[in-house]
Order: C-alpha cells, then sequence, then structure tokens
C-alpha cells in the first residue's frame, strides 16, 4: 500500500506509516537539518522532518531534484553531517556510531580518493579500517576487484583512472566488509550504458545475498527497474514512499494506438480529442483520451482502410510522478517565498 | 566480518601510512632536502673563509636548517594534509568508516610525525657528513641539539594540525607561522612581562600561557643551570633533553585533544 503522506508543518511531512522497527535495516525519524549561511546567518533547511524505513533485504531507492536533500541525508547516515535534530538508525545502533558504520558499506557521490593509491591498495585501507586481518584483506581485495572489472586496471594508480572506473573502484571499497547493509550515493552516476547495467545487476546480486541496499539516483529508470521501494524527497521533505507499482497511478491515463493506414488518405473525426499525433507514410500513432470509446474508435478506423497494429493503455510511469512530485513542491516553494516564509 | 574487530591503534596506523604515503609524494619535500644539503654546503664555504672556524660554522649553520626547514616543512605538512582531506572529500570514504574522528586526526599527526622524523633523519646525515668533512666528528652536544631541534619540529606539527582543523590552509599557515616566531622569542616575552606594566605586560603573560616555548629546544646561547649552553663547548644534558621533550609532549597531547574535539564537530557536506 502506498504509504500517505500528511502535511504536517509548513513544507514538513510525516511518513504514515509505522513499521515494526526491528524489521528496519535504517530507520529515520524526523531528521532536520538546518545551515546557516556564512556571512549573513540566514537559516537555510537542508532537511525538513525526514521521516522513512527501509526494510532488511530491500533495495529502496531515494531519488529527488538536485539540491533535494538526498546527498545530506546520506551523510546524516553516514556520520558526517550532524543532524540538528531527529534520530536514525542503522541495523539498530544509533547514528552516528562507530558499531553503525561497521555494518555499512558506503559509496559517496562521485567518489574522491587517494589519487596516488591502486585500486589494491585503497582496499587495503578500507579493510584496516574495518579491522580486517591481512590474509582477509587480501582475498576480498582480489574477489572485489574482479567482481567490479578492475583485473586489468590494478596495477594502475587511482589518478589514471576513468570517471567509470574509479566508480567501480568506489563500489568495491564499499562491499571490503562484507556489509549487511551498502548505501549507495549516486552508484550509476559517469558509467555508460553498459556500467550501469553492471551496477544494477551488482545491487540485485547484493539484495540476493540478503542485504539492504539503499541508493540515490536521478536516473529514474534504473531506479524503477531495480528497486523494491522507492521515496521521493524535495525541498528536504519526503514527497512520496512506496513499491514503485503503488506509487504510480495505475487508472488509465490514456490509450496509445497505432495503426497502418495510407498517408493519403483523410482522417476526419478520428483525430478528434488526440494528441502526441506522428503519421508516417504507412503508419499513424496517437494517444487518445482514457474515456474513449476503443471499439467505436476502431470501426471508424476500419472503415477508413485503417488496420490496427498496437492499442496500449498508458499508466504513469515513475518519471512522470516525479516531475509531478516535485513540480508540486516547486508550486508549493514560490508561494512560500511569495508569502515571506523560509 | 562486518562487526569491527580492529584496534584504535590498527586504525591509527592505517592513516598514519597513508598519510606517509602522500606526503612522500610532495615534492616540497625533496625541495626542502636539497636545500638543507644546499645550506650545508654553503656552511662548507663560509667555513672555509673563516679562521679555523669551518666546524663552528658547519654545526651553526646545520642545526639551524634543521630547526628552520624542519619547522617550515611542520607547517606546511600540517596545514595543508588535513585540509586536503576536507577539500578533496577524500575523507566521506574513510570517516564513514569504524574510526572516530580523533583516530583520524592522530593518524593524520602520526604520519606527519613519521615523515617529519625522516626528514629531520635526513638533514642530520647531511650536516654529520659536511663535519666529517671537516674532520670533526659528531659530537654529543650535536646529537642532543638534533634532538632537541627535532621536538620542536613535532611541536610546530602539532600546531599547525591544531590551527588546520577549523581554518583554511592559508589562515592556518599564518597562525602556525605567527605561534613559530612567538615561540622562538620567549625569552623576549619573558622579559617583556617582568619588566613592562599595563596591557603590554598581561599580553606577555597571557601569550607565555598560551604559547609553547619553542626556545626550550634551541637553548644555545643561554644559561641553563648555571652554564653557558653552547652547542661547541657545554651544552644542556641528557635530562634537560628529557624534561624539554617532556614539556613538548604536554603541547602536542593538548594540542591534538583540542584538534581532536573541534574536528569531531565537524560537519563534511
Amino acid at each position: 500500500m502506498v504509504a500517505p503522506l500528511a502535511p504536517r508543518s509548513g513544507l514538513r511531512y510525516v511518513y504514515a506509516t509505522v513499521a515494526n522497527s526491528t524489521d528496519l535495516a535504517i530507520d529515520v525519524r524526523d531528521l532536520v537539518k538546518t545551515y546557516r549561511t556564512p556571512f549573513r546567518r540566514k537559516k537555510v533547511e537542508a532537511l525538513c522532518g525526514v521521516t522513512f524505513g527501509v526494510e532488511r533485504g530491500q533495495i529502496f531507492g531515494f531519488v529527488g531534484p538536485n539540491g533535494a536533500g538526498k546527498t545530506t541525508t546520506i551523510r546524516t547516515l553516514m556520520g558526517l553531517i550532524k543532524p540538528t535534530s531527529g534520530r536514525a538508525t542503522i541495523l539498530g545502533h544509533d547514528i552516528p556510531s562507530r558499531a553503525a558504520r561497521a555494518q555499512v558499506g558506503f559509496l559517496p557521490e562521485s567518489p574522491y580518493f587517494y589519487d596516488y593509491l591502486t585500486v589494491g591498495e585503497l582496499l587495503d585501507l578500507a579493510g584496516r579500517l574495518f579491522g580486517m586481518h591481512a590474509g582477509d584483506r587480501a582475498r576480498r581485495a582480489d574477489q572485489l576487484i574482479e567482481r567490479v572489472g578492475l583485473g586489468r586496471a590494478r596495477g594502475q594508480s587511482l589518478k589514471k583512472f576513468s570517471k567509470g572506473m574509479l566508480q567501480r573502484a568506489g563500489l568495491a571499497q564499499a562491499l571490503m566488509n562484507d556489509p549487511a547493509v551498502v548505501v549507495l550515493d549516486e552508484p550509476m552516476s559517469g558509467l555508460d550504458p553498459i556500467g550501469r547495467k553492471e551496477v544494477r545487476d551488482l545491487i540485485v546480486e547484493l539484495r540476493e545475498q540478503g542485504k539492504t541496499v539503499f541508493f540515490s539516483s536521478h536516473i529514474l529508470t534504473d531506479v524503477e527497474a531495480i528497486a523494491d521501494r522507492v521515496a521521493i524527497v524535495a525541498r528536504g521533505a519526503l514527497q512520496a514512499q512506496g513499491t514503485p507499482a503503488e506509487l504510480v497511478q495505475r487508472t488509465v491515463l490514456g490509450i496509445d494506438i497505432t495503426l497502418r493506414i495510407a498517408e493519403a488518405v483523410e482522417l476526419g473525426t478520428l483525430l478528434e480529442h488526440a494528441t502526441k499525433v506522428r503519421r508516417s507514410e504507412h503508419e499513424l500513432s496517437l494517444l487518445l483520451p482514457a474515456d474513449t470509446d476503443v471499439d467505436a474508435w476502431l470501426a471508424r478506423a476500419r472503415e477508413l482502410g485503417g488496420k490496427l497494429v498496437q492499442v496500449t493503455p498508458r499508466h504513469e510511469t515513475l518519471e512522470e510522478l516525479f516531475m509531478r512530485r516535485t513540480a508540486t513542491t516547486a508550486g508549493d516553494a514560490n508561494a512560500s517565498a511569495r508569502e515571506g516564509r523560509v | 566480518m562486518s562487526e569491527p574487530t580492529g584496534s584504535a591503534f590498527g586504525r591509527i596506523w592505517a592513516i598514519a601510512l597513508n598519510t606517509f604515503r602522500e606526503a612522500a609524494r610532495i615534492r616540497v619535500l625533496y625541495g626542502m632536502i636539497v636545500l638543507v644539503v644546499g645550506a650545508n654546503l654553503l656552511s662548507i664555504v663560509l667555513g672555509q673563509m673563516s679562521i679555523h672556524e669551518g666546524a663552528r660554522v658547519v654545526r651553526d649553520v646545520g642545526l639551524a636548517g634543521v630547526s628552520l626547514f624542519g619547522s617550515l616543512t611542520a607547517i606546511f605538512l600540517g596545514v595543508f594534509l588535513l585540509y586536503t582531506e576536507v577539500q578533496r572529500r577524500t575523507i566521506h570514504a574513510i570517516v564513514s568508516k569504524p574510526i572516530e574522528r580523533w583516530e583520524f586526526v592522530v593518524g593524520k599527526y602520526a604520519g606527519m610525525a613519521l615523515v617529519l622524523s625522516v626528514l629531520v633523519a635526513l638533514f642530520a646525515v647531511a650536516m654529520a657528513i659536511m663535519l666529517t668533512w671537516q674532520d670533526v666528528g659528531v659530537s654529543g652536544e650535536v646529537i642532543r641539539a638534533l634532538a632537541l631541534a627535532w621536538c620542536e619540529v613535532l611541536v610546530v606539527a602539532a600546531v599547525a594540525i591544531f590551527f588546520s582543523s577549523f581554518s583554511t590552509p592559508f589562515l592556518s599557515g599564518i597562525f602556525a607561522l605567527a605561534i613559530w616566531v612567538i615561540g622562538r622569542v620567549t625569552p623576549d616575552i619573558e622579559a617583556a612581562a617582568r619588566t613592562a606594566g599595563g596591557w603590554i605586560k598581561w599580553t606577555a603573560t597571557l601569550t607565555l600561557e598560551i604559547v609553547p616555548d619553542l626556545h626550550l629546544f634551541s637553548p644555545s646561547g643561554r644559561m641553563v643551570d648555571g652554564v653557558h649552553a653552547s652547542v661547541h663547548a657545554d651544552f644542556v644534558s641528557w635530562s634537560y633533553v628529557g624534561l624539554a621533550a617532556a614539556h613538548g609532549v604536554g603541547w602536542i597531547i593538548t594540542l591534538l585533544a583540542i584538534a581532536c574535539v573541534l574536528f569531531s564537530r565537524r560537519d563534511f557536506a
């Protein structure tokens, strides 16, 4: 069921679903982060009471436009930023805590690593920080270097790595401790289509191993393809949360029709109420409103010599939902600005 | 495998080792070595121009080189190594691991101390070669003076890392350099605190409290235990070196403790 979002105060929203916290790998409650601008000391709310839960063994996609609060949320979870208020736990351990971080593998956004190290040395450093023994470090590093496809580049320093290769090295160091929870900030960023697919496959493989994966992304098709659950965040507040199927409207928004019909034929009333009309020499495609009597429309088309190629009911995509939700928030923001609210 | 099993020492050592690797790639350090070797060679020339004072010039220039270039290197490394971790965001992949922030700061300092120790050792070797060239050996006085210079360099590194924990490299560099200069003239400040009045006395007294007494590490020319300390004749004893080192360790611990607290409170956005 889609988690309902109830307005709390101003731009703040609270996720109304109460999950059993023991089932949650990540539990975030009413997280607020407020910054002050350097000189004018103006208050900026980066997170306005973000609340959500990630169940164990799930792939959880965290989406939102630039500046929405995705990275701030992730950095707060990883102890890089201290929340102004609110609480979060990872596998029951409060953040920030060493116990919480010990169970997590983290890939930062656009990862920056020591460019004088090789990927093997980077993984060795990560392993040392996780308290792994030398033998375990070497074995695990070998496995991961092969798994992320950097076997041929293992002798090169990271300085010579492309962005995609750095992303792979980042993924490898995030998995060094065989973590129960993997947090990935924009893991597909900078990757070509093959690289993106490999990362998607890796994330799915991690779920199959029983791990929880929490990742942020701009690439909505990737999120839709692999996430068990998705949260949309905008202007520091959660806008929607649920499975991709739950989130998008299941009602039919329109009907896509493709006909084979000669270009010379006069279509007349056939195009009434139609949108997105495309016509080529032998084919016509268009979108009809959801309440169109399709049988009657097709009968008229056949009378004109048209032959049906395809009829597809059109549902909302995650991208459309994203645009709708974030556009609404932008509207709210404009209204707030007009009213002089921060 | 994901439970934390390592010790704080293991994590600090991992950071220290990585810092050593990072610093060893900084070309400025090699420039410093060239400068010190150049200064030592210059001391030979100056020694030739003096009358029977070649060894004295080599000792003075060599020790001054260790102190000056060692301290400048300490300031340079201290203000850059911690700051660049934050600026380049390499710290994100580190402090998100089960390491405490204080362990990170101490590890950075330990790595720097390792680099600076190697550097001071190289400076000392250059000086020893020059002294051998002058047909005088490396005396106990020179070894004690080198030990004191090494302590000074490590204290200056802690000063630099302290400022770097909350400030930019430029400001940290200025502050650390100012502390180094003030710390070297503590006898003059002590005199001001004794003889001056009003705000000058108050300022001098406060300065003596909050600035490490770096002059302790270069006692040449001072009266110590009733003896005029000179690296060419009667120098300070090993017990003096021990006490000065303890003073330095006290400052290092204090500065690192404050740096750790400040660093722990920072957001890495």
